[in-house]
């Protein structure tokens, strides 16, 4: 109830200055629509959001959506924002990092000095976020992020476990490590195996991450970790670590190996026979989006995956009012291309951030803003971000649940990607049964 | 033990056939191709428009792209590796730099990020393998791969030392000049070298895609491996390209037995310790310390 009230706020909120406005162009008359709009947002009462994220360079696929979701919500967002009984345009000003983190901190500073943005909002991988969050903690401009493992964004910017958090304006919500270890071993305990897990961990900075924090998690669980060690991004040849694996019979198998590091071990793993016997293949960086799984050819099909956001989660955007998976439905139609899991991650983010920027009760006040994301609990495409609940202070919890790759049974589509298990959020339904990789 | 001999070998081949055109562009018309990893990308990507278009295979594919190569050699040669070569050697480099830039950047505004192989489209070569007992599984992709670098490098050879064409582009390299003066157009010479190294750049283009898998700026990955096999092996001549693609494929799998880290480090250290040799033989110089003198031409 609390939810459906909070987003029927959220809606009146937004719909209310919709009817002045409308009224007001209706009495001027010879103004069109974008001509009132234009001259709203010359006047001093604008509010101006930064969205950074990766829409070239490697990491491009991240960003492969966000012209579609920056476009919904600036449609949302057309007829300004009315906070503490004033109205405000809303300017969203949306940069590129090309992949580059140090590109990502410069797009940050000029956000700051030159446009004198009231909040940035930032999305996908460690590149992209941390130098953001700094750029912004230094200033003291409002941040808000989303889509890496929360444990690099806290500890990783220089934040020591059981003490004070250092950060007062950078915030970030969604999946961490225990999210992760979650959805593994529920996922995991599917499907009958021997319990022996081989990992194939590079040494960056999630690969590190998740052999210093997950794997022990993982023994407890039960598990039996076969680690050959880490080894360096763009290796083109993985025969030793192949021949341990086969060596120690490892039913399971998980990957934080960069997309094209594991299609290059998938296809040697299968010329020498390890893929026959593996019954669950998790992997992770690899498999969020469906061309990674196309391009694997046959291999690609009943590779499990893990996802923190899918269009079968029963939520609606508070800002649009559209559902998860009439948003996936209208970006498929609109754009041509199938759904991908970072369209409800980049939604949700802008809503946070309205969100925190309506609470604040005056946007322009950055302290205030930055105190109101502190306490702030909001719903969005995603579900519900809960800042006054998270593991640490600046952070919000967010699911991460399992999913496989299955060949689709019609559609557009060659691919489908469905919900296996869902312990990290119970809202979202189970579409299907995992299925054995060697089944 | 000679699971992983065989294994380093076979990527051995896999590094000379990226190399191939790196080497030969060197050491016949002394230009340092930084743009070289990209070209093969594209190559791979006109592969994928050929198969996504006509449902054929690659294999096919290589008549039409390969020619498609040789043109585009010979309209990089005329608009960019002569009139930069003519600054100077450094100013080339830069300029196939800028062109690398260019060509990554292209390619993402047209194709988007994707990651793309050509995998898909010769069945199930790319991950099949021969069973060889005692569990020693060879990938038959790995296997083609290194005997179509055998046939390149080894027909590059011939051609150089037998043929009259070859001829005229050794001579042409060692002093184009005098060459002239005996009737060889040194353009022409030159435009004929350019194609030929493209040519071998597109059967880069087509090990990449089908080994493993390519996007807009994968060449930059490729470039380094087709790089360090070539300063390895030497372009004292073509076949050197080969060993230096061996040498380094062995330093790599077994510094990956020793620890998994030790891939690319093997590699490195015995790239530096080539360097390093050729420093202590009294080469100070940094062309010969590369081994960049072009013997070939001698």
């Amino acid at each position: 109830m609390n939810s459906t009230e909070k987003y029927r706020n959220t809606v009146s909120n937004i719909r209310l200055p919709r009817r002045q406005f409308l009224q007001g162009a209706a009495t001027v008359g010879a103004f069109t629509a974008f001509g009132m709009r234009a001259a709203n947002a010359q006047s001093s009462e604008t509010l101006k959001i930064g969205f950074i994220s990766p829409r070239s360079g490697p990491l491009a696929g991240f960003g492969e959506g966000d012209a579609y979701v920056l476009a919904q919500a600036r449609k949302a967002l057309a007829d300004g924002l009315s906070i503490g009984g004033k109205t405000y345009a809303v300017e969203i000003l949306d940069r590129d990092t090309q992949s580059d983190p140090s590109r990502a901190a410069q797009l940050a500073n000029s956000l700051i000095n030159d446009d004198n943005v009231d909040m940035i909002l930032a999305s996908s991988t460690p590149e992209t976020i941390n130098p953001v969050a700094d750029a912004c903690e230094a200033a003291g401009v409002p941040c808000i992020s989303t889509v890496m493992p929360w444990e690099a964004w806290y500890f990783g910017r220089g934040a020591k476990p059981n003490e004070p958090s250092p950060f007062k304006y950078s915030y970030h919500f969604g999946f961490g490590v225990g999210e992760f270890v979650k959805a593994y071993t529920a996922q995991w305990n599917l499907i009958e195996t021997n319990k022996k897990v081989g990992v194939l961990y590079p040494n960056d900075a999630d690969g590190n991450a998740v052999r210093a924090v997950m794997v022990p998690q993982l023994e407890a669980a039960g598990f039996t970790v076969v680690d050959p060690g880490a080894y360096e991004n763009f290796t083109t040849d993985y025969s030793s670590q192949i021949a341990i694996f086969k060596e120690e019979g490892c039913e399971i198998f998980n990957s934080f190996a960069l997309p094209p590091d594991f299609i290059t071990f998938w296809r040697q793993a299968t010329q020498q026979g390890f893929t026959r016997t593996v019954k669950i293949a998790q992997v992770a960086k690899m498999g969020l989006f469906p061309s990674d799984i196309e391009a694997m050819g046959s291999l690609g099909p009943k590779l499990a995956s893990a996802a923190y956001w899918h269009r079968a989660m029963p939520y609606t955007s508070p800002l649009t009012g559209v559902s998860a998976d009439q948003f996936a439905a209208d970006y498929e139609t609109t754009e041509g291309r199938q759904w991908i899991q970072q369209l409800g991650a980049s939604m949700s983010l802008i809503e946070v951030g309205i969100a925190a920027l309506e609470a604040s009760g005056n946007p322009k006040d950055r302290d205030g803003v930055a105190a109101a994301i502190a306490g702030l609990k909001t719903d969005t495409i995603g579900g519900v971000v809960d800042f006054s609940s998270g593991p640490v202070p600046n952070v919000a919890h967010g699911p991460i649940f399992g999913t496989q790759w299955v060949e689709a049974s019609g559609g557009d589509y060659p691919l489908d990607y469905v919900v296996t298990e869902n312990t990290t959020d119970p809202n979202v339904p189970v579409q299907a049964k995992l299925i054995p990789y060697d089944g | 033990m000679m699971g992983l001999l065989v294994q380093g070998v076979l990527l051995g081949g896999y590094y000379a056939i990226l190399a191939a055109g790196l080497a030969f562009l060197y050491s016949v018309m002394g230009i340092i191709n930084l743009a070289h990893g990209a070209l093969a990308v594209v190559a791979a990507y006109m592969l994928l428009l050929f198969s996504q278009m006509t449902g054929m295979s690659p294999f096919v594919g290589l008549l039409l792209v390969l020619p498609a190569m040789a043109v585009i050699g010979v309209i990089v040669e005329r608009g960019i590796f002569e009139p930069s070569s003519r600054g100077g050697p450094l100013l080339a480099v830069l300029a196939t730099f800028g062109m690398s830039v260019v060509i990554d950047n292209l390619l993402f505004q047209q194709f988007g990020a994707n990651t793309q192989s050509l995998a898909n489209f010769i069945g199930d070569l790319s991950w099949d393998s021969w069973d060889l007992g005692g569990g020693l599984y060879v990938g038959k992709i790995s296997v083609y791969t290194f005997l179509t670098a055998v046939f390149v490098l080894g027909g590059l050879q011939l051609l150089l030392t037998f043929t009259p064409v070859g001829r005229a582009i050794r001579a042409t390299a060692q002093d184009s000049d005098t060459a002239g003066l005996i009737g060889l157009d040194a353009r022409r010479i030159r435009m004929i070298s350019s194609a030929i190294a493209f040519i071998t750049i597109g059967i880069a283009g087509a090990a990449l895609g089908m080994r493993s898998s390519f996007s807009p700026y994968a060449g930059g990955a490729l470039l380094l491996f087709a790089f360090q096999a070539t300063v390895i092996g030497g372009t004292a001549t073509i076949w050197g390209t080969l060993i230096g693609g061996i040498i380094l494929g062995l330093a790599q799998t077994l510094g990956a037995q020793i620890a998994p880290q030790g891939f690319l480090i093997g590699g490195n250290l015995v790239f530096f310790a080539v360097l390093f040799i050729r420093l202590l033989r009294g080469d100070m110089n940094w062309r010969s310390v590369l081994r960049l003198n072009r013997k070939a031409t001698q």
